[in-house]
């Protein structure tokens, strides 16, 4: 019978240039999937107490997803793992491309660095032979210019995941690039990778994965086939009147995710640029703005029909029939680059205020070269925007730059310094926590971030359940674990036993009210998602909802197991529990993690989508742990949830 | 069941030349060797084979075949899902996703690039999930003529 796993990791130590194959027993698989899962198991046993993230003894991992290859749609994702330099917690990042296969081509399902090693190189495996070879050349290159130079050597099936600069001059906001400009961004692991002085991993391998019911797998992705091409027939130009509806209307209903599978297939994440900003969605001026300073006038440029105009053909991850991103052509510079997805375009444009979209395909082409992370470095700007209008960062600090609300060239220029880590660049490097600890005068105010983590473009003042994310999770400022709109998308009670229904109609006010239904959605989706991080399912095909895609049905047939939903949910419950278990062990108080005040609504805003929203998080918090068997005061863990779940 | 390699075997290194999975080892003129872990039953080498010395999965033995008459796959372009699953399952990176679109939208595909290098493993027609790929023998140039 064949097995959706390889059985295998390989534990490389770069300190003393040692590569270890390591077997691991099936019932870590079982019990933890591989992914995500894999990666917690092995970082939580592995890396001491207090551990320097960027120092020798951190472990960073490229784990595979567990469906990835066995003929499943949508599982074309694999995990980066390491201990968060950005936060100090545990920290992942997700990315699509085609990097998760090639993990299990080369026989393994997971790939591991420790140590550091004295001089850069490069991880090479061909078929089962792993070397390391020098990366003195390749050094400083940026990330695109890197891949086309190794798959010049190796040949265009060769997978390469690497750092770019930013990540190599230890930038807390870097992430690891593969396929042209894709990128694991979040949580800093960059800068974990160059701290090691790795600059990529070439993946060449022609390993078969398994499933232990092939003609199963393939009846299951037929099946849930039918629901991607759902046609959308609105216009780009409407999706900001969306956008108005969804803000006027006190009466919401509970979202049909099929409207937003394919609004991302017409014209991928960006499709939402308008409607997040007149919803509520999408924070403008580094939170302190709303849809009245950014209306619909300014927004035009950001009419995701422009955008599409520019795509010459669709992209897909692995695996995947939806194929949300794509190629673009803009003038000059930017000829063949991805897409900008909507995180980047509104971190770079609203929260900035800046209202030109060439500058955006610029600047996301820009920071994928540079591998740095372009929500926390758009985020990062709008800081120093701020902070620059209210006097704390005056022009000589800037180095001369005007950094006003709008100013285009200036935020252009801010974040090319931020690259080369040039004068104001290098404080603003780190992200908005380390510069405002540098900065001081009482600049943390301005500095949104979750635990260290800028959040992402989505307004938990909008969607609470967006905030409760952003604090609770064992990575904080997160925004695919979880969310109001996420929850009624998923459809999980439509498989899994006791969990709430939402109601047919219900008025907005009701998001803000904490009660145990709440509690329950939120600690659902985290436990689903951290199941589909282990499975490297993409959240985007979870939004069809989970009676339409075969999500624990295609586990079953992959690994010939028998497991109920609910015994399915325990695994992401695990997973969940062991990151939190990790964050623990390595002094972190979940507390600590809470977003700033003014993401939470404290003070309240006073105009616009959001006037007088206000999380309590406080009282949400103490359910939401409760939901897992943590500690209901500290979140922490109890001694009697680590052993139910079979982790100590 | 890997493939295997008997006694017949006199070492020319037609297979090792043609393995994917770099799974055959062997000096020249002497018997060669298949990697149990490393094969993946592509069946390269038995098509390859002068000798008739490999034997498949099910441990019968392989005929050669030219390699001009190998299947090649024939990809339905409409029915294509730009899934890439045969990308990706092919041992030899003879298929891509298209740069351009079908004529109309902007829907990518999938298509061989390079039929010289595909060694007709099937791999591609086996694991795409519509079933839009079908292997076929090139047709004879002698067709055309007629
Ligand atoms: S069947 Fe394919 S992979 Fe196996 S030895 Fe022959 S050529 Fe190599
Ligand atoms: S048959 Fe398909 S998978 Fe096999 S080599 Fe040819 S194109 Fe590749
Ligand atoms: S596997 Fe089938 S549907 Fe997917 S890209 Fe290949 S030909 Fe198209």
């Amino acid at each position: 019978m064949s097995k959706p796993y390889m059985g295998k990791i390989l534990m490389v130590d770069l300190s003393d240039q040692t590569m270890t194959p390591e077997a691991i027993p099936d019932r870590v698989y079982e019990e933890y999937l591989s992914g995500m899962g894999l990666g917690a198991y092995i970082l939580f046993n592995r890396v001491p107490a207090g551990a320097d993230p960027l120092g020798p003894a951190n472990i960073l991992g490229f784990c595979s997803g567990f469906l990835t290859g066995t003929g499943s749609l949508f599982s074309g994702r694999w995990t980066l793992v390491g201990k968060s330099p950005l936060t100090g917690c545990w920290g992942d990042a997700n990315c699509g491309g085609t990097f998760s296969p090639a993990i299990k081509h080369s026989g393994y399902d997971a790939i591991f660095f420790k140590g550091i090693s004295p001089h850069p190189v490069y991880l090479y495996i061909k078929n089962g032979k792993a070397t390391l070879k020098d990366a003195a050349e390749l050094w400083g290159c940026d990330a695109i210019e890197t891949e086309g130079l190794l798959k010049q050597q190796y040949g265009p099936k060769a997978a390469v995941a690497v750092i770019g600069p930013s990540g190599e001059k230890l930038s807390l906001i870097s992430g690891v690039c593969s396929d042209r400009g894709r990128i694991a961004a979040r949580s800093g692991l960059g800068a974990v990778m160059g701290a090691k002085k790795l600059k990529a991993v070439v993946l060449e391998g022609v390993h078969r994965i398994g499933a232990s019911d092939p003609a199963a797998m393939k009846r299951l992705s037929r099946q849930c086939l039918k629901w991607v091409n759902f046609p959308l027939p609105l216009p780009g130009g409407m999706m900001a009147n969306v956008g108005t509806l969804l803000r006027v209307s006190p009466l919401v209903f509970p979202q049909d995710g099929l409207l937003y599978t394919s609004i991302l297939r017409k014209w991928g994440t960006g499709g939402m640029n308008q409607t997040s900003i007149e919803w509520g969605d999408a924070p403008l001026k580094n939170w302190d703005g709303s849809n009245c300073d950014f209306p619909t006038k300014k927004s035009r440029t950001l009419n995701p029909d422009l955008i599409k105009k520019t795509e010459i053909v669709k992209y897909h991850c692995y695996s995947c029939p939806l194929g949300c991103g794509g190629i673009c052509t803009s003038k000059g510079k930017q000829a063949h680059a991805h897409k900008p997805e909507y995180e980047s375009i509104l971190a770079l444009s609203g929260l900035c205020m800046n209202g030109d979209l060439d500058s955006v395909y610029y600047l996301n082409d820009l920071l994928n070269r540079a591998g740095m992370d372009t929500i926390s470095a758009g985020a990062t700007a709008a800081f120093a925007i701020e902070c620059y209008e209210k006097g704390i960062l005056t022009r000589e600090d800037t180095g001369g730059l005007e950094l006003t609300w709008g100013n285009t060239e200036a935020v252009v220029a801010l974040i090319r310094k931020m690259i080369k880590r040039e004068g104001i660049g290098d404080l603003l490097a780190d992200g908005t926590k380390a510069a405002a600890k540098k900065i001081g005068k009482g600049s943390i105010e301005f500095a949104i971030q979750a635990g260290g983590q800028e959040p992402a473009m989505h307004d938990g003042r909008n969607d609470p359940g967006f905030n409760v994310h952003y604090c609770l999770e064992p990575t904080p400022g997160r925004h695919t674990l979880g969310a109001h709109l996420y929850y009624e998308m998923f459809q999980l009670w439509k498989r899994v036993k006791g969990l709430p229904k939402p109601s047919p109609l219900y008025t907005k006010g009701s998001k803000y009210k904490v009660n145990r239904e709440k509690a329950q959605a939120a600690a659902a989706c985290s436990k689903f998602m951290s199941l589909a991080n282990g499975a490297g399912m993409c959240m985007f095909g979870l939004f069809i909802g989970a009676k339409r895609i075969p999500t624990f049905d295609w586990l079953n047939a992959a690994s010939g197991w028998t497991l109920t939903p609910e015994e399915y949910m325990t695994i992401g419950e695990r997973i969940q529990t062991l990151k939190q278990a990790f964050n623990i062990k390595h002094g972190i108080e979940p507390k600590d993690n809470f977003i700033s005040a003014r993401a939470l609504g404290k003070p309240p805003q006073k105009e616009g989508a959001n006037k007088g929203r206000f999380v309590d998080i406080e009282k949400l918090a103490p359910d939401y742990w409760d939901q897992f068997g943590w500690d209901k005061a500290t979140g922490k863990p109890e001694e009697e949830t680590l052993r139910r779940l079979n982790i100590i | 069941m890997p493939h295997t390699i008997t006694e017949t075997c006199n070492g020319c290194g037609a297979c090792a030349r043609v393995c994917p999975a770099s799974a055959i080892t062997g000096e020249k003129k002497k018997l060669h060797f298949i990697d149990a872990d490393l094969c993946i039953d592509c069946g390269a080498c038995g098509k390859t084979c002068p000798q008739s010395a490999v034997l498949d999965a099910g441990d019968a033995s392989c005929t050669m075949i030219k390699r001009s008459e190998w299947p090649k796959p024939e990809i339905i372009i409409e029915s294509c899902i730009a899934c890439g699953i045969c990308i990706d399952a092919c041992p030899v990176g003879c298929l891509v996703l298209s740069e351009r679109p079908r004529k109309k939208g902007v829907d990518a595909f999938s298509y061989l690039k390079n039929p010289k290098t595909c060694i007709g493993c099937g791999f591609c027609s086996r694991e795409c999930p519509v079933d839009c790929i079908m292997m076929r023998k090139p047709e004879k140039v002698v067709a055309h003529e007629a």
